[in-house]
């Protein structure tokens, strides 16, 4: 602008108004001239952060947060962990990071968050054994740890990743926006902690709050409040630019591989493939020799299913997991899967014992076995975990049970091309799918899902391409040229490591974290 | 049990239930106390009450005092985990003496006597001056109080210095040239009360939250921040000055010399209390908007807004911390700050004050009570009067008062390298993290005959060099009193018991005295650090800093009180230094100084283009010694980071989190994360200090101001690499 000395501004010049909070110094000579004596010489006592009044029909508790008063100190993190006496590596309450603009023009936004305490909780809805309510008075979704099983879904469910499996326990935990104390007439931890009353309790509306949450519940760097109607209101600065990015954005990490789960999988989708096999081949004129390779895929199957408990938090609570089986994915693949065994069972006794209409069992058996793998599929199909969630998934899980189905039959001595051809079709198909995923992954616009790609292409390069090279070899090569127990160790070896890739290259929604993510990694 | 763990029958339900706490309401079980022990945080200066929650005997939470002036309840995420300081794995529990090169647990007899008779030794050898003390701002006042008369009359030693020097001797050196005296004039309620806030150099956001919570409650207030990284603070204010490094002293002086010029000043403030106006007024004719919007990078507009912002404001406050104390030009930007407050009249008034935020807990306690760089009661050494009272009170020959300050804290260690002085004892402090140009303090260190270290926490890096290690207890396990950095002592309490052998630094002072046969002369009947307090009271009684009127229990029985306090003061009230205009200097007046910008001493050049700024961060304290400790604080902030701007890193070819090496002409500092950000300018890089394993004190360089001694932490010459993998 060039300002001399001869053209200094009279001190009365609009322009000397700030950027924020502007509306109110247009000329700050005159209101910042006002007195105001009236300002009592001691603190002013704190405003109340938590409604005065109780919640009547139709209305429930939230969070307020307001990201422009945040400073991103994390007293509410640590107070929240104090509060619920926390494992120093888990926290119900995270402090986050956005960042955008470019200097000086810069914000680095915080965004510190609980549990949203949403109006449609996935993490209940997808919940074995009903461990989560939404309790009918204050809206806050509660989990009890004494019904909990520890089976971590609901941790897989919530697109903020709010429930935290706690080693130490075997149960999941999560924010209870600090029911016992809200009960008392008290401030939630968090909320009394903030130096900067970011944080309050407020009384929403849930008709209204469901026709209105869209414009107040979202923020940058947090999944859409659509997903389950997220609950928090959300106050955000008014200059905020508009390239902002997750402070983590860079740090994307592999998941936990859940090993047992790996295993699990992988085995049961053997067995049944197997089994469903060999009852479709019994079902051929002359078909002989098949007895023992239906004994093998049951006892795999056993094996695998009497192994399961072993990856809860509570193995000897497993049952439960029956319970909820009208609602949870995780409930009916449980009963579809012990039902198949049961019936594959009788099968078998029914094949040593020469009874004429096992093949009807039989057939039972295989729809049962495919439904269970169907029901798998679905449990991975969570909005919240992206890469998860498509038809791929399916694919994948029925390819495997088809190539190692095929290759375990042929090596317990079930006989026939057609079973080299299964093995050999289905290897190809899966390699289709896999490569499809991957571009699919790679080309897409959300950030979860290109952020797989990326674990794939970088962290997980050799280990994807050497799932390949085992597929090719042990599903399509081997098989071809005849060595069907080498196939079959060699096509297992594919699957499990294609599975442990499934596990950890999926990149959950999740709030922004700060720089070095959420937990201290190993050095 | 393991078993029913493992089936899932124990969900360790207990561990994780909750009760109703009759003081703290709904709260988990194990953090439910059986006594809560009122203290005062022990980590920076900001001096928030606190309760420590007691079970069974050991500290199981922390919460603040809601009725404590300070904070209203609130702490920052460091004093909210404070209490697992207490029981960190690495504290000092044992006497330790080297021998054969091996740290070996010895007696407190035996340790105590090493000490003396090494002390002494070295003493006849080299003479009195060949030992050097440096101490901290973490002890209480009555420990502060009693090591300085043992390191002047028990030792007869000359150099005694603290880490205070690092962190505010250009705010002390400043005030003391511009008012006559050091002494904060203001009060958080300033923060409360001004209309305008002008922080420079200050991320209270990160170091000071609790601050920014006082800030919160004031509705009218408009906010400036001076920093040329777009900090947390800065990111709140309402108007954000990035300015290039250091030239703050630019841009005051070009906003004195828009006041001056507009005529925006209080004249009659000016011709009544102050000295060296037309001088003043004379020298600031060069420092023009364009000269000053070309030195400072800053747009004239920002300028004239910022002065006009001040000039009109009825009652300003500037704050400021290391932006400005961390430099070759420290107590000069004091002074220039001074200036602005003075040339308004803006002093002593609710809101309107020049204001020094401290940086330690106590590190204003040693300032008053500690015979470092001044004597007791801010007595000047070079006074002969201050010098008779001070013996007087004491009841020893005025000869053995010295008659000036000894070397500083930096000029300590070079006078290590140069084996002028032999034995040094350093206590509650880790230089090894915190003091500038590493290798230089090592060699000094390791070149030492004998070198004790007195610390609640060993190992560190400094105490793994010891000779002698002295355990110490911390906070939580003492008793005393702190003064923040708004005047107000608080007391701090003992909770729990030391760990192993360890004992208060005030035990400690009153044994080595016992073993150097002084103790009942320079330590009469003392059994208590409230003994030392009431000779401090009357040491203190009508000076500046005058205590005489306060007492434990009526300190306790307000959370807090501010100085001046002489006997016979009922009211407690805020107080604020310099109402009536009346300064600490002969004639009453305060001095107007003028100061000139200089560019700093390391510039960048080609083969170290960057400027490396250093800082902190919340979840951290100092060097980390305590906060590592913390389990919590540590997973959030694990390691260190060198954010760097994206424009430099696409040019330098580098990606987030990249490890990265930064060179100085000193050292280097290897695999380093690296984070790229807006936040911080092209050109410059930044790094927190507090990381022994990643030190930014390698880089930095030994560059010190002329009055105040402190270093210049925030600008060296860098460059970057990606880190070759090995």
């Amino acid at each position: 602008m060039g300002l001399t000395p001869a053209t200094w501004p009279n001190p009365s010049d609009a322009f000397l108004a700030v950027s924020r909070g502007a509306d109110a110094r247009a000329s700050p000579f005159v209101i910042l001239g006002q007195a105001r004596s009236d300002k009592p010489a001691v603190p002013s006592k704190r405003r109340s952060l938590i409604p005065a009044i109780p919640l009547q029909d139709g209305e429930q508790y939230r969070f307020h947060f307001d990201m422009s008063k945040c400073i991103g100190c994390k007293c509410c993190e640590v107070a929240c962990a104090e509060q619920n006496n926390l494992p120093p590596d888990i926290s119900w309450r995270r402090v986050g990071e956005v960042e955008g603009g470019s200097y000086p023009n810069v914000q680095r936004l915080h965004m510190s968050m609980g549990c949203n305490h949403c109006m449609e909780p996935s993490c209940l809805e997808g919940c074995p054994v009903d461990a989560f309510s939404k309790d009918p008075t204050t809206g806050i979704v509660l989990h009890s740890a004494d019904m909990c099983i520890g089976c971590g879904y609901c941790e897989w469910n919530c697109p903020y990743g709010v429930p935290v499996f706690n080693e130490e326990r075997g149960v999941v935990g999560k924010c209870d926006m600090c029911h016992g104390r809200i009960l008392q007439g008290l401030e939630p931890a968090c909320v009394n902690a903030c130096p900067s009353e970011a944080i309050q309790i407020e009384i929403v509306n849930v008709e209204k709050w469901r026709r209105d949450y869209q414009e107040v519940a979202n923020a940058p760097g947090l999944p859409s409040a659509e997903n389950t109607i997220s609950t928090t209101r959300i106050t955000m600065p008014t200059d905020m630019p508009f390239d902002l990015q997750k402070a983590d954005y860079f740090r994307v990490r592999p998941e936990k591989p859940h090993y047992s789960l790996v295993g699990m999988t992988i085995l049961t989708q053997l067995s049944i493939g197997a089994f469903s096999l060999v009852w479709l081949l019994s079902l051929l004129p002359g078909a002989s020799g098949l007895s023992f390779a239906a004994y093998a895929a049951l006892s795999v199957g056993l094996i695998s299913f009497m192994a399961s408990p072993l990856h809860l938090g509570r193995p000897i609570y497993a049952y439960r997991a029956m319970k909820m089986w009208r609602r949870s994915w995780l409930s009916r693949e449980i009963v579809l899967l012990s039902a198949f065994g049961f019936t594959a069972t009788l099968y078998s006794v029914a094949l040593w014992a020469g009874i004429n209409s096992a093949a009807v069992l039989g057939g039972f058996a295989t729809l049962l076995g495919i439904a269970g793998i169907t029901a798998t599929s679905f449990i991975y199909l969570v909005p919240a975990r992206p890469a998860w969630n498509s038809k791929y998934t399916f694919g994948e899980f029925t390819l495997t049970a088809m190539t190692l189905g095929s290759l375990f039959a042929l090596s317990f001595g079930a006989p026939g091309r057609i079973l080299i051809y299964s093995a050999v079709g289905a290897s190809a198909a899966q390699l289709m799918i896999q490569m499809l995923k991957f571009l699919w992954l790679a080309s897409s616009e959300e950030f979860e899902l290109r952020a797989s790609s990326r674990l794939l292409s970088k962290e997980l390069r050799s280990l994807l391409l050497l799932r390949f090279a085992l597929l090719i070899v042990g599903g399509i090569i081997l098989p071809l040229v005849a060595y069907p127990l080498v196939a079959l160790m060699v096509g297992l070896a594919g699957e499990l490591l294609g599975r442990y890739l499934f596990f950890v290259s999926v990149v959950p929604k999740n709030m922004a974290m700060s720089f070095f993510g959420l937990h201290q990694e190993a050095a | 049990m393991i078993i029913k763990r493992f089936l899932g029958l124990d969900i360790l339900s207990e561990k994780y239930s909750y009760v109703n706490d009759p003081v703290v309401g709904y709260t988990s079980s194990e953090k439910s106390a059986d006594r809560w022990v009122a203290t005062t945080c022990g980590y920076c200066s900001v001096g928030c009450g606190m309760f420590i929650g007691v079970k069974e005997g050991r500290a199981v939470s922390v919460r603040g005092n809601v009725e404590h002036p300070v904070n209203l309840g609130k702490l920052c995420p460091k004093g909210l985990s404070e209490h697992y300081t207490l029981d960190a794995e690495n504290r000092a529990q044992y006497p330790l003496l080297k021998e054969n090169g091996q740290l070996k647990r010895v007696s407190w007899d035996v340790a105590l006597g090493t000490l003396a008779e090494k002390f002494r030794g070295v003493q006849q050898k080299y003479g009195p001056e060949a030992l050097g003390i440096i101490s901290t701002g973490q002890l209480v006042t009555e420990e502060f109080y009693a090591l300085g008369k043992l390191c002047r009359l028990g030792l007869g030693a000359k150099h005694y210095d603290g880490n205070t020097t690092l962190c505010m001797a250009s705010a002390v050196a400043g005030y003391k040239r511009s008012f006559g005296s050091d002494g904060p004039p203001g009060a958080y309620d300033d923060l409360e009360q001004a209309d305008v806030v002008l922080l420079i150099g200050a991320n209270i956001a990160d170091n000071h939250p609790i601050l920014c919570y006082r800030l919160e409650q004031n509705p009218d207030k408009t906010v400036i921040v001076v920093d040329p990284r777009v900090t947390k603070t800065a990111r709140l204010a309402d108007l954000h000055l990035p300015i290039k490094p250091r030239s703050d002293i630019a841009l005051i002086n070009g906003i004195a010399h828009i006041l001056i010029r507009q005529g925006i000043i209080n004249r009659d403030y000016v011709a009544r209390h102050t000295n060296g106006f037309e001088e003043l007024k004379t020298f600031l004719e060069k420092y023009t908007p364009e000269r000053v919007a070309a030195i400072t990078g800053l747009s004239q507009e920002m300028i004239f807004r910022t002065a006009l912002l001040y000039g009109q404001a009825k009652k300003p406050f500037i704050g400021w911390t290391m932006g400005v104390n961390q430099s070759t030009k420290g107590t000069e930007t004091v002074n220039a700050i001074n200036n602005l407050a003075l040339l308004s009249g803006n002093i002593g008034r609710n809101g309107a004050t020049p204001f020094s935020i401290t940086g330690q807990c106590n590190a204003m306690g040693t300032r008053e009570a500690g015979f470092a760089s001044i004597m007791p009661g801010y007595r000047k050494f070079e006074s002969e009067e201050d010098r008779k009272e001070l013996a007087n009170l004491w009841g020893v020959d005025v000869n053995r008062i010295p008659t000036a300050r000894g070397m500083a804290y930096p000029d300590i260690v070079e006078a290590c390298v140069r084996k002028q002085i032999r034995a040094l004892w350093i206590i509650a402090t880790n230089p090894l993290v915190s003091f500038p140009n590493y290798d230089v303090l090592k060699y000094a260190l390791e070149d030492l005959d004998f070198l004790v270290v007195q610390d609640g926490f060993h190992p560190t890096p400094t105490s793994e060099l010891a000779d002698l290690v002295l355990p110490a207890a911390i906070w939580g396990e003492k008793e005393g009193t702190y003064t923040n950095s708004e005047r107000r002592v608080s007391k701090v309490n003992a909770a729990v018991a030391a760990p192993g052998e360890a004992k208060p630094d005030f035990d400690i002072f009153l044994a080595v005295a016992a073993k150097l046969g002084c103790k009942e002369e320079i330590f009469p009947r003392w059994q208590k650090p409230v003994d030392a307090f009431e000779e401090w009271k009357k040491v203190s009684k009508g000076r500046f800093c005058d205590y005489s009127g306060l007492s434990y229990e009526l300190i306790e029985k307000h959370h807090g009180i501010q100085w001046p306090f002489p006997e016979g003061t009922t009211d407690v009230v805020t107080s604020r230094l310099y109402a009536d205009g009346q300064y600490q200097t002969p004639d009453g007046k305060a001095q107007l100084w003028c100061v000139e910008w200089e560019p700093f001493p390391e510039q960048p050049m080609k083969d170290y283009p960057f400027i490396l700024n250093t800082g902190r961060t919340v979840e951290h304290w100092h060097t980390r010694t305590k906060t590592k400790e913390v389990k919590i604080l540590e997973r959030m902030s694990p390691r260190a980071w060198l954010e760097m701007n994206p424009r430099d890193a696409r040019r330098l070819g580098l990606k987030p989190h990249d490890k990265v090496t930064v060179i100085s002409q000193r050292s280097r500092v290897e695999a380093i994360e690296l984070r790229i950000t807006e936040i911080v300018a092209p050109g410059q890089v930044f790094m927190p200090f507090h990381y022994a394993e990643q030190n930014s004190n390698l880089l930095t360089q030994g560059q010190f101001d002329p009055y105040s001694r402190q270093p210049n932490y925030k600008q060296a010459a860098v460059r970057v690499e990606k880190t070759a993998m090995k």
